[in-house]
């Protein structure tokens, strides 16, 4: 039915793309875009595994219309993977377990890097509350919130 | 899954956003922070041809110790020191909401119209569809209480309740101008779960004012749920009060997740005013509270189990408020 | 076939090869595969839980604008099923839809909307049937049998029913007996993945299928029985796949449906299932009443036991054969009990079909006799650690129903929970509201024979190759679903070979090139594809030997592995580099193979069904947990875990431990809230909002105690830590929840709703607890 244009920053570039006033930012990556490091888990908002940063902010994407997302800066697992190697959250968690199957690992990695962004050194109940939207089935949550704790460093 | 084909409108105002309410003549909703909405549309309950979106209309933002914007994102809410400072309950209240994911984008006026909810309801559409259309999407029974004729869906919102103890206000827009209205009477009074509120279906709402006699009250919400993230209020219970030394002088007590509607309970806060909150007169507020909920089996939890934690809760958080506490 | 002396990966905390990719979202799993031209399939599933199809009319969805293909059961009616004799499922229905789920009909279309107003057009005409939900009335004969296969028109899909010794004997001279009625909801996977398949038939007559799956070699021949293609023609890939615990180890349906509608467009087509269908599939946890009788004497040894179990299945099959063996078979360890009975049976329902569930038959059947000689030992005075220390199965002995039980290091676990815990000082020690209890558990690591029988074949094959530039790829079917298996077997090669792990590359597991394994269920994986592994790699480290040895003049006796290279024992300074011997080894025949397999030894006895519950070896657990609970809401926390467990030699402890926290995470979902919630046929909670599986602020502490030794056949010792770790952990929360407020659960989960309820109880009864 409706139709227009969404400008937004993705990753630090200016993006630009005409869609449905339907489309669901989630759909617009993966699909439109070939950002398939977003995951789809539920398409309902109950497992996290499709967490993107909205200005800076840990946020469903499958429940954001793309045309929402106008205005606003848009950060995916993509831009948050520097050009060579790993960030120091990325490394952790491969070093320290926190990535089992994998599927979770981008809404995870989305969230503890604003985290970390905010309070380099969070407290046990603090990595807890933060990752709290966001579901796994295989690690027990255990070895990810030691690798986001290790990740803020001494 | 995807959304059918609507029309996306983006008001700059609040007069522009009534008069294309008003347009559109019900075949809308408004789009606040999507989180209630989009899930729902998702499976299909209740498609309107057209989104009303809110995110861009200036007025509706802004937090101060007398106003919160109805665009407020619950986030900054939580965040907000003068919150925890001055209202409490609030503070509990939504720092419980889903999870920090749904925060960042869930508002303030949203989490006040949530939808209501139950097992039948909120369910895929080929789901729905084999047992029959259910009263409160296309259809015309029940699934919970058959033989009433009504909906029995739960009010599933944390600020509500927490809130209406703290005396607030929304304030309403309409196509014969703005209006104010204590949130408590906002909501349906035994109604049913369609009918969740008496706003205009043009209305919208555009802030939230907390009267100067809002603040400086110890009150406290405590919400029942299965986990202790994503789940809505199986029930929640909020309570508000000022003391003189040791005696209540004012007293406010709500609760929400139990029915319909979010309520005060104004005659057992009557019966605590005047006095100390004694142990005895603690318990004695929980178990009135419980002869007058009647909460029906569409949430996980057993409406036995919720009607027995509604006093628990009620004590709690009236234990909480009271003076030398350490909540409050 | 036992450990090496010093290792130089193996035994470490070894980070998963692949973990780059999924941190940086770069690991491609299956709904990341978009083919060109690719069509959206989508199914129509029954509204009805049991009828009978009179017909169904697609004329309507087939002349849709954008509709590429109608499907219907009666094009594939070839029956299939995870296990061969129990081929009961068909892709889509044929005569009978079973469950409100069950598939009518498929389309593919340009988009999902356009697939799901084409799937709103199909007219399907039907004759409702009888709904069974009660397993009960399913033992008896029924009108209208859920299949034609049950037992004189009953719906009982399998019964079992097994006798050793003399159990009624046993019971007539004991000192002491206990009787514990258990109750179990079903629970599922909730991997978080969905369900998904990417199919394509080419103009070449090849059809590929790339699909979440933990079987590709069962997939592959289900799709060949179905789809009347030769296996040769189909290729099945595995892509990354996000979790699976049994709920993506049968061949689905939908597989087989997405492979089809490919056939039938000539396009790729991608089947996406959503989360809601992804419950209805189910193939979860059966839902059980179980009841066991358990007699000792006077010293505490145990006498026997006398099990039954009601088995809920649901619609299929699946792999409930085993289940109903499994669920009395799997009683007999950690324990030595020379007397049991076993009656067991399986019904179908008009439910979602439950199937294979991480620790599958193992669970419930531990949860019960766990409680039980917590109960015996309390009426005893036995402390529950002395009580099973005194009767674990010894080493290198046979269970009176013929398991063979090599290594186990049983005891060790005791010991170390025990220690480890503080448990002398804070059982029955800790004030109302805190309490300490003892789990145990036994599963086996990987089940003795294989499905199929023809042809004879290894349970896993591994095969090497490796050419001038000295990377080594690894070819096998054996299925990474997270759980680490990739990283094992590129480390066992590099050890092997003495390579760093980085030279060893796992290439995905595709038909066309991988070398049968069976795949990731009954945690065959390590203990299997590991020998295999290192059957290859030492067949690869020979043929280097040979060319070192002419390289360096010395036999080959006298040269050993060293850091990418090969040297003289006692004299390291000579040697040759990898690629040196390498680069000799091909000289005459260009890039060097290797295989390696595994077949399991042949056991068990010559009873009926004795290879059921028969593995190569098994592992064992002793946990003791911490919990502490609110009496007046009924909520109650485990706030840690000692896990003491027996894998024999850990060869990757990130992994390990990983499995030990997973587990325990999905055994407290089971114990505390996690449900199949049904109304009648209808399953109410298809969501991950309303299916409640554990949040962050829910897991205890873990700690884990690696304690097993060496055992003897295990690849460099080692046994299964995939599934065996869960087990435990119900038992051990629950008797610890005993301790905390003195209530005993048999009905799980075991919701806050019913602490409160058997806390009412307790002081209804008059009965004290520590006080209150």
């Amino acid at each position: 039915m409706g139709r227009g244009v969404v400008r937004f920053e993705l990753n630090g570039q200016p993006a630009e793309i005409v869609t449905t006033d339907e489309r669901i930012l989630l759909d617009l990556l993966r699909e439109d875009l070939n950002l398939t490091g977003t995951k789809r888990g539920c398409d309902l908002g109950t497992c996290g595994a499709c967490t993107v940063l909205v200005d800076g902010r840990p946020t469903l994407s499958c429940l954001l219309l793309a045309r929402s997302a106008s205005e606003h800066s848009i950060t995916t697992i993509e831009g948050l993977t520097p050009r060579e190697g790993l960030s120091e959250v990325q490394r952790a968690f491969v070093e320290h377990g926190g990535t089992q199957c994998g599927f979770c690992t981008p809404g995870f990695i989305v969230t503890a890097t604003a985290l970390l962004r905010e309070n380099p050194h969070p407290t046990q109940d603090q990595v807890v509350e933060a990752i709290s939207g966001n579901l796994c089935r295989c690690t027990g949550y255990s070895k990810i919130i030691s690798a986001i704790r290790a990740a803020g460093g001494p | 899954m995807h959304l059918d084909p609507f029309e996306l409108h983006r008001p700059a105002t609040v007069e522009e956003a009534v008069a294309l309410a008003d347009r559109l003549r019900g075949k809308f909703d408004f789009l606040a922070g999507g989180t209630d909405l989009l899930p729902n549309y998702k499976m299909h309950l209740n498609l309107r041809p057209n989104l009303i979106a809110l995110e861009g209309i200036a007025e509706l933002r802004g937090r101060s110790p007398e106003r919160i914007g109805a665009m407020e994102r619950l986030l900054d809410l939580e965040r907000d020191p003068t919150v925890a400072a001055t209202l409490p309950a609030v503070a509990d209240a939504v720092r419980q909401v889903a999870t920090p994911l749904v925060r960042a984008q869930a508002t303030v006026g949203g989490n006040l119209l949530v939808e209501t909810r139950c097992f039948f309801f909120n369910q895929s559409e080929p789901w729905r569809q084999s047992l029959g259309w259910c009263l409160k999407a296309q259809g015309d029974k029940c699934h919970v209480v058959p033989q009433k004729g009504k909906c029995y869906a739960t009010f599933s919102g944390d600020l509500a309740p927490s809130l209406m103890v703290h005396g607030a206000e929304i304030e309403v827009a309409g196509t014969s101008g703005r209006r104010r209205v204590p949130i408590a009477e906002v909501y349906d009074a035994g109604g049913d779960g369609i009918r969740r509120h008496h706003l205009a279906a043009h209305e919208l709402v555009v802030a939230v004012h907390l009267p100067s006699g809002a603040r400086g009250r110890r009150s406290a919400y405590r919400k029942l749920r299965v986990r202790p993230s994503f789940d809505f209020p199986e029930l929640g219970i909020a309570g508000a009060a000022r003391f003189d030394g040791d005696r209540v002088e004012e007293l406010v007590l709500a609760a929400g997740g139990l029915e319909t509607y979010p309520r005060r309970f104004d005659e057992i806060a009557h019966e605590l005013v005047g006095h100390p909150l004694t142990d005895e007169r603690i318990r004695a507020a929980g178990e009135a509270l419980i002869k007058q909920v009647r909460p029906v089996h569409n949430t996980f939890l057993s409406p036995d189990y919720r009607r027995k934690m509604a006093g628990v809760f009620t004590r709690r958080v009236l234990e909480a408020i009271r003076p030398g506490a350490s909540g409050g | 076939m036992g450990s090496a002396g010093d290792l130089r990966l193996l035994g470490r905390r070894i980070p998963y090869i692949e973990g780059p990719l999924k941190v940086s979202g770069r690991a491609e799993y299956t709904d990341d595969i978009k083919r060109p031209g690719q069509l959206v399939g989508r199914l129509l599933r029954s509204p009805w839980a049991h009828a009978r199809i009179r017909s169904i009319d697609t004329s309507a969805a087939r002349a849709m604008p954008g509709v590429a293909a109608v499907l219907i059961g009666t094009k594939y009616p070839t029956p299939f099923g995870v296990l061969p004799i129990t081929h009961d499922e068909t892709a889509l229905a044929v005569d009978k839809v079973r469950y409100i789920g069950d598939i009518l009909a498929a389309v593919a279309a340009t988009d999902e909307r356009t697939a799901e107003r084409a799937l709103a057009e199909i007219r399907v005409d039907v004759e409702v049937l009888p709904e069974y939900v009660d397993p009960q009335v399913g033992l008896s004969p029924v009108a209208s049998p859920i299949h034609a296969r049950g037992l004189l028109g009953t719906n009982i899909q399998k019964e079992v029913t097994q006798h050793f010794g003399d159990v009624d004997a046993a019971f007539a001279r004991a000192a002491q007996t206990v009787r514990v009625r258990g109750r179990f909801a079903g629970v599922t996977h909730a991997f978080l993945e969905p369900l998904v398949t990417v199919a394509e038939a080419t103009p070449d007559g090849r059809l590929t299928v790339w699909s979440a799956t933990q079987v590709p070699h069962y997939l592959h021949r289900s799709l060949s029985e179905v789809l009347r293609i030769p296996m040769h023609r189909i290729r099945v890939i595995k892509p990354e796949v996000g979790g699976g615990f049994g709920g993506k180890s049968d061949p689905l349906p939908h597989e087989i449906v997405c492979a089809a509608l490919s056939l039938e467009t000539g396009r790729p087509v991608k089947m996406l299932l959503d989360r809601d269908e992804v419950f209805l599939t189910n193939h979860g946890r059966h839902p059980t009443q179980n009841e066991v009788r358990i007699a000792a004497d006077a010293d505490g040894k145990l006498l026997a036991y006398d099990i039954t179990a009601l088995i809920e299945g649901g619609a299929w099959s699946s792999f409930g054969t085993v289940t109903t063996y499994y669920n009395g078979v799997l009683a007999m360890g950690p324990y030595a009990v020379p007397n049991f009975r076993y009656h067991g049976r399986r019904v179908y329902t008009n439910r979602p079909p439950s199937g294979a569930m991480r620790a599958h038959g193992g669970t419930n059947i531990r949860y019960s006799i766990e409680v039980a000689l917590d109960e015996l030992g309390e009426r005893m005075q036995i402390d529950p650690f002395d009580l099973r220390d005194r009767n674990a199965l010894p080493p290198r002995s046979l269970t009176v129903n013929q398991l063979r039980i090599t290594s186990t290091s049983f005891r060790k676990c005791l010991a170390a929970a025990r220690e480890r815990s503080g448990w002398d000082q804070k059982f029955r020690k800790l004030p109302f509201g805190e309490g300490m209890g003892l789990g145990c558990g036994f599963y086996i690591s990987g089940s003795n024979s294989p499905i199929h029988f023809s042809p004879k074949m290894p349970q896993c094959t591994v095969h090497l190759k490796v050419d001038m530039d000295g990377g080594i790829a690894v070819h096998s079917m054996q299925a990474d679903i997270g759980q680490g298996s990739n990283t094992l077997l590129a480390a066992i090669v590099a050890e092997v070979v003495g390579v760093p792990i980085e030279r060893v590359h796992i290439a995905r597991v595709d038909s066309d090139v991988s070398p049968v394994d069976l795949g990731s269920y009954s945690s065959r994986v390590t203990f299997m594809m590991g020998n295999a592994a290192r059957q290859a790699a030492e067949s690869l480290r020979d043929q280097l030997l040979v060319a070192a040895a002419s390289l360096l003049g010395y036999p080959i006796e006298r040269l050993r592995v060293g850091n990418e290279r090969y040297e003289v024992d006692h004299r390291p300074e000579v040697g040759v580099s990898y690629t040196e011997a390498l680069h000799k080894a091909i000289e005459a025949r260009g890039a060097l193979t290797a295989t390696g397999s595994y077949t399991a030894p042949p056991m068990g006895g010559s009873h009926k069904g004795a290879r059921a519950g028969t593995a190569p070896a098994y592992s064992f657990a002793a946990y003791v947990a911490h919990v502490v609970a609110d009496p007046d809401t009924g909520d109650y926390r485990a706030t840690k875990v000692w896990a003491a467990f027996d894998c024999g030699r850990p060869l990757n402890r990130l992994a390990v431990e990983g499995q030990i926290e997973g587990s325990i995470h999905m055994g407290l979902g089971q114990l505390m809230g996690e449900t199949m919630s049904y109304r009648g046929s209808r399953l109410l909670n298809p969501s991950l909002l309303e299916y409640k599986i554990p949040t962050p602020q829910q897991m205890p502490e873990v700690e884990c105690l690696l304690v097993g030794d060496d055992d003897p056949e295990g690849p460099f010792g080692a046994k299964e830590a995939g599934e065996g770790p869960l087990v435990a952990t119900l038992p051990a929360v629950a008797n610890a929840l005993y301790d905390a407020i003195g209530v005993r659960f048999y009905d799980l989960p075991i919701t806050p709703d019913k602490v409160v309820k058997g806390l009412e109880e307790r002081r209804r009864e008059g009965r004290v607890w520590k006080g209150e």
